[in-house]
């Protein structure tokens, strides 16, 4: 999509390197006056601009509108009163909150004075996660001056990909990578937590937790523990594995419906989260 | 000229100090009194008083600038965000050293022309070992609701109570409609005489007709469609509409053949490249 990416390219670095000079800048300089010379160009620009303070009165107005009649009745000289520091407070302590919950967004951050921190939430299945920081430091070329992304997520290939021509697909990509080392660490670590009793010693499972083995039963009052799963999820930006493979190792081979459990467990782990998928073991048990 | 600029720096400046006034949730005769306050701050000079709010306001620009910088980057617009807090905690619970905090957020805001309200709830449970904060519920209203696609989205999203995918794919979701918006229109300059946009270039299908021959039509059928992992994807159909004599004349049955044609052009060429050879090769011989 060459269309949006450059738009982003635009958008978010030349955005940042526009605040970067604008925050040098005092508060009470306007902006340079306009340095096209046609008067056409001019009167464009002068349309435009009363377009858009046009438009803004009119929100302003619906603002004052919406807001309830029970202030109606303050005298409208006593508004004048309120001291700058208080409104500009006010302000302030909205803005902060909005910056807060743009973690709900999955990225969020704050300037720093080498450029940006971008902090990426992780979540998985309505259960908030860790959350992950990159340092970004604004010169040419962009660089991560540091960050608390495991060793084990490829960065380097991601960044040396994109961080120089889209930050935003950069950071896009990064959150989507460690989202998925969330879920799949979340899963693993509920199988543990929870569903221990089911497993014949501990889950086995790399850094990346997309190499997962244990060998399991499905009752829980059962003496032996019949299967044994392997599963690997090839696609690090999903939670669920792209490779099942379960065997059977009980004594009683000849039968057929040990076939059909390991088969129908197969196209469980498939489809369902692992822990999900114990609980299911565990409700069916209990029946 | 000079009183021309000097009318473009006033505008600029009541934007500015209009858009402040947005921002706030004032009491009324505030806002146009604050307006005019900043206005009138905009052209004094400096002096003693001014300098500390200048500090202030230089701090907010501050906020502001991380504000406009992560709504660009996530393409998401927060404009209100309130949060209030609940203790759950029971007696029984503090013995064991157990802390239960329920929070409900509101949060408002766009992204581009679709607004959002959400409200949700968020369970936080403090134990000697860890701390779990768990999205116990979540509510999205949006509007316009005219783009269908998203209904189901939206369902999906707060079943799931996944409020990460549905602010991606939201992003993205959007993005896609901004792109076929504006290749529709893109067209539609280029090719006037041949390219119709019947429902508006907001739409979903774009018609392309030889001005020549007006019985023959191909209509594009571009759907943005979110799946069940919140992956936002093109989906892009031909249907062909032609008099009965062109079909009983189409003896390699190539009108029959041209939709799964037309899906193998898009994997070649993709969707610009694809449609404008659609549209070229009906056109031929036109004078542009």
């Amino acid at each position: 999509m060459e269309w949006a990416n450059d738009k982003s390219k635009g958008g978010v670095l030349a955005h940042l390197e526009r605040l970067e000079t604008q925050m040098s800048r005092s508060c009470k300089n306007l902006e340079d006056p306009p340095r096209e010379t046609a008067e056409s160009d001019l009167g464009t620009k002068i349309h435009k601009l009363r377009c858009l303070r046009d438009k803004l009165r009119a929100e302003v107005k619906q603002r004052q509108a919406r807001i309830k009649a029970s202030t109606a009745n303050a005298e409208p000289d006593q508004t004048l009163e309120i001291s700058e520091q208080e409104a500009v407070g006010g302000k302030e302590e909205n803005m902060k909150a909005i910056l807060q919950a743009y973690r709900f967004t999955g990225l969020s951050g704050k300037r720093t004075s080498r450029g940006v921190c971008v902090c990426i939430s992780t979540a998985f299945e309505g259960n908030l996660l860790d959350s992950y920081f990159v340092d970004l430091v604004i010169q040419k070329p962009l660089r991560i001056h540091h960050h608390s992304v495991p060793v084990f997520i490829p960065l380097e290939e991601i960044s040396a990909k994109y961080l120089q021509t889209n930050i935003q697909h950069f950071l896009f990509c990064l959150c989507e990578y460690l989202n998925a080392y969330a879920g799949r660490k979340y899963q693993a670590d509920q199988l543990q937590r929870d569903f221990a009793a089911f497993l014949a010693g501990p889950l086995q499972r790399n850094s990346l937790c997309n190499l997962l083995s244990f060998t399991y039963k499905v009752e829980p009052q059962g003496r032996s523990f019949p299967f044994c799963a392997r599963l690997l999820y090839k696609d690090l930006t999903t939670t669920l594995p792209t490779d099942v493979t379960i065997t059977y190792q009980g004594t009683d081979a000849s039968s057929t419906s040990w076939e059909e459990q390991r088969a129908s467990h197969e196209n469980l782990f498939f489809t369902k989260p692992l822990h999900q998928v114990f609980t299911s073991f565990a409700r069916n048990g209990e029946r | 000229m000079d009183a021309r600029r000097a009318e473009v720096r006033a505008l600029e400046a009541e934007i500015a100090a209009l858009r402040r006034a947005c921002e706030e949730p004032r009491t009324p005769g505030e806002d146009t009194s604050r307006a005019r306050k900043s206005l009138q701050e905009i052209h004094q000079s400096d002096s003693g008083e001014w300098a500390a709010s200048k500090d202030l306001r230089g701090h907010l620009g501050h906020l502001e600038s991380e504000l406009l910088f992560l709504s660009t980057l996530t393409g998401i617009n927060i404009i209100n965000y309130s949060m209030k807090t609940e203790d759950l905690t029971s007696t029984e619970n503090t013995e064991k050293s157990i802390k239960k905090v329920l929070q409900r957020h509101r949060l408002s805001g766009n992204c581009h022309m679709i607004t959002f309200q959400l409200e949700f709830q968020i369970l936080e449970i403090q134990n000697k070992e860890s701390l779990s904060s768990v999205i116990t519920d979540l509510n999205i209203i949006m509007e316009p609701t005219e783009y269908s696609e998203l209904s189901e989205f939206v369902s999906r999203a707060e079943d799931r109570r996944d409020l990460l995918m549905f602010f991606r794919s939201l992003h993205f979701f959007v993005e896609w409609c901004e792109y076929r918006k504006c290749t529709f229109e893109h067209f539609k300059e280029k090719y006037s005489e041949a390219v119709r946009l019947p429902e508006g270039a907001a739409s979903s299908c774009m018609v392309v007709q030889s001005p020549r021959q007006p019985g023959f039509e191909l209509v594009i059928v571009w759907r943005i469609q979110i799946d069940e992992e919140g992956k936002v994807l093109p989906k892009l159909d031909l249907l062909t509409k032609v008099p009965q004599q062109a079909l009983e004349l189409d003896k390699n049955r190539v009108l029959e053949t041209a939709p799964l044609g037309f899906r193998a052009l898009l994997g070649v060429l993709g969707i610009e490249a694809a449609l404008e050879s659609l549209i070229t090769s009906l056109c031929v011989g036109e004078n542009h």
